[in-house]
C-alpha cells in the first residue's frame, strides 16, 4: 500500500493537486461537506420517516423517493471528490486506519441502503403497513443512520490517525 | 470588554488545559461538529429548496419546516457545544484568524435572514403555504440561507488550513503522515 500510495503521489494529476494544494484541497473538502450534508440529511430523514417522526402526511415510499436520489446524487460527489483527496494526498489517506475503517463503513452503509430500496419497491404495501411498526426494523433504521455518522466521524479521524488510533495507526509505524 | 484577554482567559482555563492535552479530546469533538453542522446544513436546506420551489410547492411549507427545524436545531445545539470545545482550546488563535472571524460574520448573516424571515416573511405564509408559487422575498431567503451556510462551511474548513498562521502554507508537505494541518 506504502508502494502504491507512493507511486499515486508521482502521477500527473497528484502532483497538480500538490503544486496548488493551498485552496485545492481545502476547496474539494469543502465540497465533500457540502455532499454529506445532503447525504446525511437525506438519510436521516428517511430514518425518521421509518420510525414514523417525520412526513406522516407521506407514504414511507414517498419520503424515500423524495430524497433518494438526493443521497444518491451526493455520494458521487462524495466518490469524485473522495478520489481526488486520495489522489492528491496518497500517503495521508490510504496509510490511515481511520480510511479503511471508514471505507467498510460506507460499504455496510451502501448494501443497507440498496437492500432497503429494492425491499421497498417489492413490497410497498407491506412496508408501509406492517413493517415500520416492527422493532428489528425500527432499530435498523436507529443503527444505520449510526454507520453514516461513523462514516462521517472516521472520515474526520483521518486528519488525526496517528493521535487517535495509537499503535493501531499504520502512521505511526512508519 | 477586551475580546482578546477574554479569548486569553478561556485559552488559559482549566478546560482550555485538559482540550489541549487529551490527545483524544480535539479529534472526538472535531468529528462530533461536522455531524452536527453537516446536519444543520443538510436538514435546513431542504427547507430552503422547498421555499424555491424544489422538488414541488406540493406539500405544506408549515408543516415541513416545522418538523424539519427543530432537528436542525438540535444539529445546531451540538455544532455550537463542540464548535465552543474546539474555540477553547486554541482561543486566541482563532479570535486571530481572519477565515474563523469571516465565517462568523456568515453566521450572523445566516441569523439575520433567520430573523427576517420568521418575523416579517412568513406572516403571509397562509397565502403560500401549499400549492401556490412562493413570494419572491421568501425564495430570497431561501436561497440566501443556502449560499450563507454554504460560506459557513466552506471558511470553516479553510480555519483548519490557516489557524497556524506563522507557518507558510506554500511549504507545507500535506502528503506527510501527520502534516500539522487539518
Amino acid at each position: 500500500m506504502r508502494d502504491f500510495a507512493d507511486w499515486l503521489s508521482t502521477t500527473d494529476l497528484s502532483l497538480y493537486i500538490q503544486e496548488n494544494n493551498a485552496w485545492f484541497i481545502p476547496g474539494i473538502q469543502s465540497l465533500h461537506i457540502i455532499a454529506i450534508g445532503v447525504l446525511m440529511a437525506s438519510i436521516l430523514l428517511v430514518n425518521l420517516r421509518i420510525l414514523g417522526w417525520v412526513s406522516r402526511d407521506q407514504s414511507l415510499l414517498q419520503t424515500t423517493e423524495r430524497y433518494a436520489p438526493w443521497m444518491w446524487g451526493a455520494l458521487v460527489v462524495l466518490a469524485v471528490s473522495g478520489v481526488l483527496m486520495i489522489v492528491g494526498e496518497p500517503v495521508r489517506e490510504l496509510l490511515a486506519l481511520s480510511f479503511w475503517v471508514k471505507m467498510s463503513l460506507l460499504a455496510i452503509g451502501i448494501i443497507v441502503a440498496i437492500a432497503f430500496q429494492i425491499s421497498l419497491r417489492r413490497h410497498a404495501s407491506a412496508w408501509e403497513t406492517s413493517l415500520v411498526s416492527r422493532g428489528r426494523i425500527r432499530s435498523a433504521a436507529v443503527i444505520t443512520f449510526l454507520v453514516w455518522c461513523g462514516v462521517a466521524i472516521m472520515g474526520r479521524m483521518i486528519a488525526f490517525d496517528g493521535p487517535f488510533w495509537g499503535s493501531l495507526s499504520p502512521s505511526n509505524l512508519i | 470588554m477586551d475580546i482578546y484577554e477574554w479569548a486569553n482567559q478561556l485559552e488559559q482555563s482549566g478546560l482550555g488545559e485538559w482540550l489541549r492535552s487529551t490527545v483524544r479530546a480535539i479529534p472526538v469533538i472535531n468529528s462530533l461538529h461536522v455531524i452536527g453542522l453537516v446536519l444543520v446544513f443538510g436538514t435546513i436546506s431542504v427547507v430552503d429548496l422547498r421555499l424555491l420551489g424544489i422538488p414541488s410547492t406540493r406539500r405544506s411549507f408549515k408543516l415541513l419546516a416545522g418538523e424539519l427545524l427543530k432537528w436542525t436545531w438540535l444539529a445546531f445545539a451540538l455544532a455550537v457545544v463542540t464548535g465552543f470545545l474546539m474555540f477553547t482550546a486554541n482561543a486566541t488563535t482563532f479570535y486571530d484568524n481572519t477565515q474563523f472571524r469571516i465565517k462568523m460574520v456568515l453566521l450572523v448573516l445566516a441569523g439575520i435572514n433567520m430573523l427576517v424571515f420568521e418575523l416579517i416573511t412568513v406572516r403571509s405564509v397562509h397565502q403560500w403555504d401549499k400549492d401556490q408559487p412562493v413570494p419572491v422575498s421568501a425564495k430570497v431567503a431561501g436561497l440566501l440561507s443556502l449560499v450563507l451556510w454554504m460560506g459557513v462551511i466552506v471558511f470553516g474548513r479553510w480555519v483548519g488550513y490557516t489557524k497556524g498562521a506563522h507557518i507558510d502554507v506554500q511549504s507545507i508537505d500535506f502528503n506527510a503522515i501527520n502534516s500539522p494541518f487539518f
